[in-house]
């Protein structure tokens, strides 16, 4: 499959990739349900952010994709395949779940040599996805010694040694250093505008906020929210009011569409209904002292939390 | 299944272990090797009966074959066992299954490897005591035997023996994952129980159970000649023991291929 890539005037053919796709996905461990009825797809072309706090699913929701564990019930495919039926399963989904699957006494490149001899690739592959993600000189260094920042590096070489369609990524930021972080987003991106498919799970929204363009929200198990990250973004700002009288403020606002719904962590008030234009003029009138008001930069972090922490209910 | 089976042997090879394993294995084959050939012809005393001259074919066999078996065995088992519990404690099983999701193969790939090695192992071993245990005999004043009745058939059998002891290394490494409770578990039974439960047993009068354990089994395959343990027949032995490997190999596929890998 290919597709035309409308970004450039001189075009050019980039090729699509499949799309993932769980539907009615449950994993229950013992009496433990870690995934309830889930059901979302990952678009070819975006990097997808699977977010959600520890222990909501996102884990046990891979390796079900990944056909490491077997689904209590519902299904997941890739390109309409179960992973276990993939014909080329390296050469179609590349993944990389966890920083400390590597056996310490096995250098890097053996790490990725015994991969490539089973499926067949050439083991010259393993050297040029090496020097891919910044790995180049310590190829035959014992991962034993290797920080956790270089696991993720190599766990990334390992997924995209077949030079796969889809990628599956769990964390793959824990333990990078700021640089670190904003290497592999351009990475990620660049890879998601050749047209392949992306999926970048995450407890943490702000370390994958400025690489995802979907994203999937997960809480307890379930799907709280499927959309853009503007859809998540979008609704009203909150204004955040800074006054030595926050009660004089309360009254002012009362018989106005606006209303005070707090405290921040600073100590500011809290008022959503009104723009800081709206806020200021009805303090102004009251004759309130100000001395800050401004409107929420971003609230996907306050909108992430309510999300995760409301759960499904 | 060839591109696999390299995988797994680049696999085992990678790692240092396997040195360790071989070193050991070689070491013991020399030593059961070089102490038969010293105390072979030595009349019966307070504790230990008989053992046969240099000059008899089974005193042979004890000084090569069976000395490398008795060596190397363990060693080999250990090989095996570490070869599947190494891609749990490590979670490379994680890797392997990704890499290959349709699973029996991988273990079928993984038991053909690690057997492969296994042989390996026996063939350096049986160089091992043709070494050490000729130069012992050649210093008694004996030739180096290599003419003995039966000699090189039971050669190519302990070959077979060490590498199906590997197998059921893979399959005990399947049942118990963890690696340092198999690894106990498996010497346990090996050096003591079994041992234990044999002399036990022929004491007792109890040949007929005992001999089916795999260690007299694989005792047996060597056809040691007069022992205390009645044993099974060389054919009936080896068909004993490659019985318990092939039935651990087909438990640790079934096994692999049902498991979640979390």
């Amino acid at each position: 499959m290919s597709a035309y890539d409308g970004s450039g005037w001189m075009g050019r053919m980039v090729r699509e990739g499949p799309q993932i796709d769980v539907v009615g996905l449950t994993k229950t461990f013992g009496g433990l349900v870690a995934v309830d009825d889930l059901s979302f797809s990952v678009r070819p072309g975006v990097v997808t952010g699977f977010l959600g706090p520890n222990g909501s699913g996102k884990t046990t929701t891979l390796r079900c994709v990944l056909g490491l564990l077997h689904p209590t019930s519902g299904s997941t495919t890739i390109g309409g395949v179960p992973y276990r039926e993939l014909a080329d399963p390296v050469g179609t989904v590349g993944a990389a779940l966890e920083a400390s699957s590597f056996h310490p006494g096995r250098s890097a490149r053996a790490h990725l040599e015994v991969m490539a001899i089973g499926v067949g690739i050439d083991t010259g592959r393993a050297r040029q996805v090496l020097d891919m993600v910044g790995l180049g000189e310590v190829a035959d260094k014992r991962v034993g010694g290797f920080s956790l920042g270089m696991r993720q590096r190599l766990g990334l070489a390992a997924a995209l040694l077949g030079d796969p369609e889809v990628l599956v990524l769990d964390e793959p930021a824990n333990g990078l250093d700021p640089a670190g972080i904003a290497w592999l987003r351009e990475f990620l991106r660049a890879l998601a505008r050749e047209g392949r498919t992306v999926l970048v799970a995450s407890h943490v929204l702000s370390e994958v906020q400025q690489t995802v363009d979907e994203v999937v929200v997960l809480s307890r198990g379930r799907l709280v929210r499927q959309g853009t990250l503007e859809q998540l973004d979008s609704g009203p700002r909150e204004v955040l009011v800074r006054t030595p009288r926050p009660d004089l403020l309360h009254e002012a606002l009362a018989g106005r569409p606006m209303q005070v719904v707090g405290t921040d962590a600073e100590g500011r008030t809290r008022v959503v209904g009104g723009s800081t234009a709206d806020v200021g003029h009805a303090a102004f009138e009251a004759g309130v002292e100000l001395h800050e008001l401004v409107a929420e930069p971003s609230h996907l972090e306050r909108v992430f939390l309510e999300l995760t922490e409301g759960g499904a209910a | 299944m060839t591109a696999l089976v390299r995988a797994e042997l680049r696999k085992v090879l990678s790692t240092r272990l396997w040195w360790g394993l071989l070193i050991g294995a070689l070491a013991f084959s020399a030593l059961q090797s070089g102490v038969t050939a010293a105390f072979s012809g030595m009349e019966a005393g307070p504790v230990q009966p008989a053992l046969p001259g240099l000059d008899t074919a089974e005193a042979v066999r004890s000084v090569y074959p069976l000395s490398m078996v008795t060596g190397t065995y363990m060693f080999a088992l250990v090989l095996g066992i570490t070869g599947m519990t190494g891609e749990y404690r490590y979670q490379t099983i994680t890797s392997t299954f990704l890499v290959s999701p349709r699973r029996a193969r991988v273990v079928v790939a993984k038991v053909l490897a690690h057997a492969l090695v296994g042989a390996g192992f026996a063939v350096a071993g049986l160089l091992t005591v043709l070494v050490v245990g000729g130069t012992v005999m050649s210093l008694r004043g004996h030739g180096l035997g290599l003419d003995a009745e039966r000699l090189w058939p039971t050669m190519g059998l302990a070959v077979l023996a060490v590498a199906t002891w590997t197998v059921v290394g893979i399959g005990v490494g399947t049942l118990i994952r963890s690696q340092i409770v198999a690894i106990v578990l498996a010497l346990l039974f090996t050096f003591l129980i079994e041992p234990l439960v044999s002399l036990a047993a022929a004491a007792a009068g109890l040949d007929q159970v005992a001999r089916w354990l795999p260690g007299n089994a694989s005792s047996a395959l060597m056809a040691p000649g007069d022992t205390m343990l009645d044993y099974l027949d060389w054919w009936a032995g080896g068909l004993v023991l490659l019985g318990y490997g092939l039935v651990l190999a087909g438990l640790g596929v079934v096994l692999s291929v049902r498991r979640d890998v979390s």
